[in-house]
């Protein structure tokens, strides 16, 4: 509504056509412009230039940098490969000398075992054969001193008077005959 | 004075008192005796060893017990000794005492220990038995010995002739 009031209030006669300037506006301004575009070619060109020359410089920098980062990232990743294989190769070195041990010492395990095995069943033996010998002993003695005990009491009784002289006799007789031991 | 010394010279002085009153044989005999049951029993052993009773009266007792069993020169000799407080060394002196009389006899003492008492005939058979077999006179001292069981054992000097039966069942003990 105001742009229609704005335009009536014009003056229709002074332009030709509602679209188009007049023609000394058209030279004029296409001039201007010309000069205006010459103009920014003249004076900001250089640094329009320059300036995407350094935004050139800077992506091309930013790529080698990233190119640089991956070239760092797949050494990285190659060094980690590596050692990731050194440490399964590590790994595999030390289960295996672990297992080497393990066996070794089953195996030593086993044979202290045996060892230590016949050395109960050795002494178990001689306990048994000590227990038997002291109890055989035991008895032997037991028999002896009743044997002693009784022996005595039967050489006491059975020795009277008679046998008394004829042991006195023989004494006589042996040592007569010089029989001394 | 050593104890050798001194049981030597109470030795020599029985012996020369026994020897002066004529009755050698018989006192050194009796005295022999004495000493083997003087070793067999404790309880004379300890009475006459005890510092408690007075000299006096263990003479006493030694005087009471041989008194009407032995010549008074052997009661008195003994006393003597228990007096003088040699009752310890009494078995010594009195076996040096009869090696003396031994030795002045020209004999050698033959101590027999025997489970019963032996007879005269005995006694002389033995002593000729004893004197063949070692080749010396022998003064026989017979000990009745009940430890010994049956038969004999005879020392002389240092020949041991052993036919005892205790000897014989210790033999058979050892075996057993």
């Amino acid at each position: 509504m105001m742009l229609a009031s704005f335009l009536a209030a014009e003056r229709i006669d002074q332009t030709p056509s509602a679209i188009w300037p007049e023609g000394y506006e058209l030279v004029f301004g296409s001039i201007a412009t010309v000069l205006i575009f010459a103009l920014l070619w003249w004076k900001a060109g250089p640094i329009v230039k320059r300036g995407m020359a350094a935004r050139t410089a800077r992506i091309q920098g930013e790529l080698d940098s990233a190119a640089g980062a991956l070239e760092s990232a797949e050494a990285e990743s190659a060094r980690i490969r590596q050692a990731l294989g050194d440490i399964a190769a590590e790994r595999s070195r030390i289960l295996a000398e672990a297992d080497a041990q393990a066996e070794a010492l089953l195996v030593d395990g086993r044979a202290r075992l045996e060892v230590e095995i016949a050395d109960m069943h050795a002494k178990a033996d001689a306990d048994i054969a000590a227990v038997m010998s002291r109890g055989s002993d035991e008895m032997r003695a037991d028999i002896a001193r009743l044997s002693s005990a009784a022996a005595d009491r039967v050489v006491e009784r059975t020795i009277d008077a008679e046998t008394q002289q004829r042991l006195v006799e023989d004494f006589i007789s042996r040592v007569g005959a010089g029989v001394t031991t | 004075m050593t104890t050798d010394a001194r049981i030597d010279g109470y030795a020599r002085g029985l012996f020369e008192v026994a020897k002066g009153e004529g009755t050698l044989d018989e006192v050194e005999d009796e005295l022999f005796r004495f000493a083997r049951l003087y070793e067999a029993n404790d309880s004379l052993r300890n009475t006459l060893t005890d510092d408690q009773i007075p000299p006096p009266r263990r003479q006493g007792i030694v005087e009471d017990l041989l008194s009407g069993k032995a010549t008074p020169t052997t009661v008195q000799l003994v006393s003597m000794v228990v007096g003088s407080g040699r009752s310890r060394d009494l078995p010594q002196i009195i076996d040096r005492m009869v090696e003396l009389a031994a030795r002045s006899k020209d004999v050698t003492v033959a101590e027999v220990r025997s489970a019963v008492e032996l007879t005269a005939d005995q006694r002389d058979r033995l002593r000729a038995a004893l004197a063949n077999a070692t080749g010396k006179s022998v003064n026989l001292k017979v000990v009745v010995d009940p430890f010994v069981l049956g038969g004999l054992v005879a020392t002389v000097g240092d020949t041991v002739i052993d036919g005892t039966v205790r000897t014989r069942l210790d033999e058979l003990k050892s075996r057993l």
